[in-house]
């Protein structure tokens, strides 16, 4: 029998035989869905835009900061380590705000969710794909910025493998800070979000909170007249011995509280200074509940969803 | 390539797809269900009631996006509110909005044939697979925002079938389409049905949509299940024929009453309840006993609504 090629056949409807891999690959697909959404992959251009920019802003800090190291040969007293997440953490905010809404609002305000809910996929399982990919993304974003800076200042020692050695403990440090600091900055807008199906209002709240919050805790525990600056001497709150305490109103700083605990460093800034005068315990305690409060938020408001 | 047990188990020898045991939902004090006992098996099933009998209500039940308030809803023996793993089996085409706008339907699809529990791979031929058999291969690069209604309607029938379901829960699935539209949906799930092999739940207001589409029939009303049984039984018994006719009207009711014919004055038309065929050759007799001019004689599709009235009297 002679074989014709360039036939088109409709072989009809055909069941799917091939393995099916439940739960585990559901969660799998919630999360890269998440890990695409957030970078603008698979959409158009105008939706790369925006991360591109802000990744580029948040490590354009780090290799600012590496050139000038390599060129100055260590002469000058730059920011390093200790400082890079609080000089990022800005941008990494705005970041966050205006994407991380991206991961969850669409999906309830286009009706996705119900799609989802009837697959083998908790409501538990795909919250936490979702965190856990938005965190992989700040992650990446944080320890990147610090390797380069690392790099930067490694090369630009007069004997790099001394620097190691003098300075290895910061690998753990910028391992256990840049953790903490991609939770707290996954977990807040992510936990806004579960509240409003509208992305716009999600990242102006975040970024509102922030603001606020700042403003708030400058004035609380300002200065007075001829107090300390930044680098200077002592500050002498207006609100007094609570000032301390006052310097927690600021949200966006509780990780870089516990930052500056973790690389035993003095930034400077006053707030940062009337927050070490806190015993420890305080300041962690804070990020823990603030942090913790935010995802427990975040996972009840999608637990009650109805559909 | 061996076929894995568990496709084999739900694919074959099970009698009773979804049985409903004293299920019963409440919300607060409003009962949408009341001790409701069914069970579907293989092939098309209509589920028919006017809104807020419980269609929905039964439907997200059986999904597992609700929890019965006592009884049980079972799906191939097992509670998908209590089983994950039942889910990968079950397919679902909601009745509201449910599609992002940003995406290709292509894209959508695979990433929904993964969600099921289908590795990437296969995922995209699924997807591509289905998109064709619902007639979008030509559109399923575009962006689902640019689709038309009826487009967008055959994406959620799509993204309920691609991943195989055994069987495929659908929620007013011609909603917001226009009579072609309609059409097509219904003839699609007939195939989807009848031709693919996978079973359908149709859940629907409309009598006409149930009539020429499913097997058989579950009646709803007010959270209790009213009638049930195979199609052609239900439909022959609440067919009602439009009698339009000039002049004459009254002699040919009487000339019907002779013959054991109750006519109805419905509007401008007499309504006539038909129980066999037999009885056209006695409206024809009639017709011409009574010198009446015939304009018109059509069947009337009963709406749901018109059964229940006439239930009632």
């Amino acid at each position: 029998m002679t074989q014709r090629t360039g036939e088109l056949f409709d072989l009809g409807y055909q069941h799917y035989d091939g393995p099916r891999e439940g739960r585990a690959r559901a969660r799998k697909a919630v999360f890269f869905d998440g890990f695409r959404t957030t970078l603008g992959l698979g959409r158009g251009a105008g939706a790369k835009v925006l991360p591109m920019l802000l990744f580029g802003a948040a490590m354009a800090p780090a290799i600012i900061l590496a050139l000038v190291a390599s060129l100055s040969d260590g002469q000058l007293d730059l920011p390093g380590h200790p400082e890079y997440y609080s000089i990022v953490s800005v941008v990494l905010l705005i970041f966050a705000a205006i994407i991380a809404p991206e991961l969850l609002c669409p999906d309830r305000r286009n009706g996705v969710i119900s799609l989802y809910l009837v697959r083998p996929l908790s409501i538990t399982d795909y919250v936490a794909a979702r965190w856990l990919a938005f965190f992989a993304i700040t992650l990446l974003l944080v320890y990147s910025g610090q390797m380069v800076l690392l790099a930067g200042l490694v090369l630009s020692a007069s004997d790099p493998l001394d620097y190691i050695k003098d300075n290895w403990l910061d690998i753990p440090r910028i391992l256990s800070a840049g953790f903490l600091l991609a939770a707290f900055i996954t977990t807040l807008p992510l936990a806004v979000s579960a509240f409003t199906d509208r992305r716009a209002l999600a990242a102006a709240f975040v970024i509102g909170i922030f603001v606020i919050s700042t403003a708030a805790s400058g004035i609380l525990t300002g200065c007075d007249e001829g107090g300390g600056h930044r680098g200077g001497g002592e500050c002498e709150p207006i609100t007094g011995d609570a000032g301390k305490w006052l310097s927690m109103v600021d949200i966006s700083r509780a990780p870089t509280y516990v930052n500056n605990m973790i690389f035993d460093a003095d930034s400077g800034d006053p707030r940062d200074r009337l927050n070490a005068e806190l015993p420890p315990i305080v300041p962690i305690a804070w990020y823990i509940l603030l942090t913790g409060g935010l995802g427990a938020a975040l996972w009840l408001r999608y637990r009650r969803l109805s559909v | 390539m061996s076929k894995p047990n568990r496709t084999a188990r739900y694919n074959t020898g099970v009698a009773t797809l979804l049985e409903a045991k004293s299920l019963t939902k409440r919300y607060g004090q409003t009962i949408a269900l009341e001790s409701v006992d069914f069970q579907v098996s293989d092939g098309i099933t209509g589920l028919l009631g006017p809104n807020g009998a419980g269609k929905s209500t039964a439907t997200k039940l059986f999904l597992g996006l609700l929890k019965p308030t006592s009884g049980s809803a079972e799906v191939l023996g097992e509670k998908p509110y209590e089983s994950l793993e039942i889910r990968a089996r079950l397919g679902y085409m909601p009745e509201h909005d449910c599609l992002p706008a940003a995406i290709t339907a292509s894209e959508f699809l695979t990433h929904m044939v993964q969600v099921s529990g289908i590795p990437p791979s296969q995922a995209r031929t699924r997807a591509a697979d289905i998109l064709r058999h619902v007639g979008l291969e030509e559109e399923r690069y575009r962006p689902i925002g640019q689709y038309s209604t009826g487009m967008k309607q055959r994406v959620k029938l799509a993204q309920s079938l691609a991943h195989d379901p055994v069987v495929a829960l659908l929620d007013e699935p011609t909603a917001g389409l226009d009579p072609g539209g309609r059409e097509d949906m219904l003839r699609l799930i007939r195939r989807t049905g009848h031709e693919f092999g996978i079973s359908i739940i149709l859940s629907s207001h409309l009598m006409g949509d149930v009539e020429s589409t499913c097997d058989r029939i579950i009646v709803l009303e007010s959270g209790h299940v009213t009638e049930q049984g195979a199609v052609a039984q239900f439909t022959r018994e609440t067919e009602t024929v439009l009698i339009d006719v000039d002049g004459n009207r009254d002699e040919l009711v009487a000339a019907l009453a002779g013959r054991g014919i109750t006519a109805t004055v419905d509007g401008i038309s007499l309504a006539v309840e038909l129980n066999d065929d037999a009885q056209y050759d006695a409206i024809r007799d009639a017709l011409v006993e009574s010198n009446a001019r015939l304009r018109r004689m059509a069947p009337r599709r009963h709406q749901l609504t018109d059964i229940f009235r006439s239930d009632e009297s």
